[in-house]
């Protein structure tokens, strides 16, 4: 049987698919994982699923749709409008800029 | 020894007891980790190779801090220590020794379950040693000893429930459980270890102790253990040097290449004395 495994490095990570392991049952699969796919690596968590529990949607059935003109989905009217007339509109826009400015340096 | 420290009696005592402990304890981990590697590549599945694997290296590492620690307190060499040291000067139990039976994985499950459980109950006897150096070191050993207990326990729950697995459990369990009397044997120094506080227990009460655990936990599993009291013990006990011809062949093996390669000192991986 097979056991697809997951890392989460950190706290809050995603846990990220790593590889699978041969295992009879759940208790084994553990410990074959925690050696092959945990120890030596940073680890806070690491999730040891059942291949056959894990649903695969593949990329015909994934990506659908798109056929049809949606373009008015995509607000564009209200780009580049001078808000100067508008003092509460303008700080709006400055203090996005700024959040904006601080989640690049953020992320770094 | 260093000349300062091996004036007076007591001194002596006591440094005679460390260096006997501590040969006790690495040789025990260093000459099971070198039988464990015979089995890469040729354990029953891929994962269950990694992880045998995983436990050798961990037995590896624990064999290194405890020469180590021989080399710092007596100024040993490692070659000293290990490589060229007489092979009836090894003092570990004639258990780690042993080659493994022919159709062996249940032989790898049961010494690993025998060895593991008497380690953890020697190396709890040590967490209050009276030598500072050793009680630093078991809080590490101690940390990677449970998983062994786990895959070894874990291997043994499945192997008990099958028929064909229960038969080489107990194969395993008769051809081991005499040897494995030798873990609690007394080698030199034994009375100075405890008098000293160098271990808080007894060989008799460690004995005990695992007798408790392994017993009844093996009867649980539907396996027939000896009494201990009618074992026929081999001659051979590994803690006064006495060892079977199979150790004298592996350790020729485990040293052909030092000597072939005749190089000044050992050589080490880079960045391993961190």
């Amino acid at each position: 049987m097979i056991w697809e495994v997951f890392r989460q490095e950190k706290p809050g990570d995603y846990h990220r698919h790593v590889g699978n392991v041969h295992a009879p049952d759940r208790g084994m699969a553990e410990l074959f994982a925690q050696i092959q796919h945990a120890r030596r690596m940073t680890t806070n968590s690491l999730w040891v699923v059942p291949q056959d529990e894990v649903s695969e949607i593949d990329a015909e059935d994934a990506n659908f749709g798109g056929t049809t003109d949606k373009s008015y989905r995509w607000a564009m009217t209200f780009n580049r409008v001078d808000a100067s007339f508008a003092a509460e509109v303008a700080e709006s826009e400055d203090e996005q800029r700024e959040a904006a400015k601080q989640r690049e340096e953020a992320d770094g | 020894m260093t000349e300062n420290h091996a004036t007076s009696e007591s001194t002596t005592r006591d440094e005679q007891a460390l260096e006997a402990l501590l040969y006790r304890l690495a040789d025990d981990e260093f000459v099971l980790a070198e039988r464990y590697t015979e089995w890469q590549i040729y354990a029953p599945t891929l994962e269950s190779d990694l992880a045998l694997s995983n436990v050798a290296q961990d037995e590896y590492g624990h064999a290194r801090l405890w020469y180590d620690l021989l080399q710092d307190a007596f100024d040993y060499t490692e070659a000293d220590v290990l490589w060229e040291r007489e092979p009836a000067d090894f003092r570990h139990s004639t258990l780690c020794e042993l080659p493994f039976a022919d159709d062996g994985w249940g032989d790898v499950i049961v010494r690993s379950y025998l060895y593991d459980t008497a380690e953890r109950l020697r190396l709890e006897a040590l967490i209050d040693s009276s030598n500072p150096t050793v009680r630093d070191r078991v809080e590490k050993v101690l940390g990677e000893e449970d998983y062994h207990r786990e895959h070894a326990i874990s291997w043994l729950e499945r192997l008990a429930e099958t028929d064909e697995g229960n038969e080489r459990l107990q194969a395993a369990v008769d051809r081991l459980f005499p040897d494995a009397l030798s873990l609690f044997d007394s080698g030199p120094h034994e009375e100075d270890i405890v008098a000293t506080g160098l271990r808080t227990e007894t060989l008799d009460d460690l004995r005990t102790a695992w007798f408790d655990t392994v017993i009844p936990t093996l009867e649980g599993h539907g396996l027939t253990v000896p009494d201990p009291d009618d074992v026929d013990r081999p001659d051979a006990r590994g803690r006064d040097g006495s060892h079977t011809d199979d150790w004298f062949d592996m350790h020729e093996t485990f040293t052909a290449t030092y000597h072939e390669l005749d190089f000044d000192q050992p050589t080490r991986l880079r960045g391993e004395e961190a």
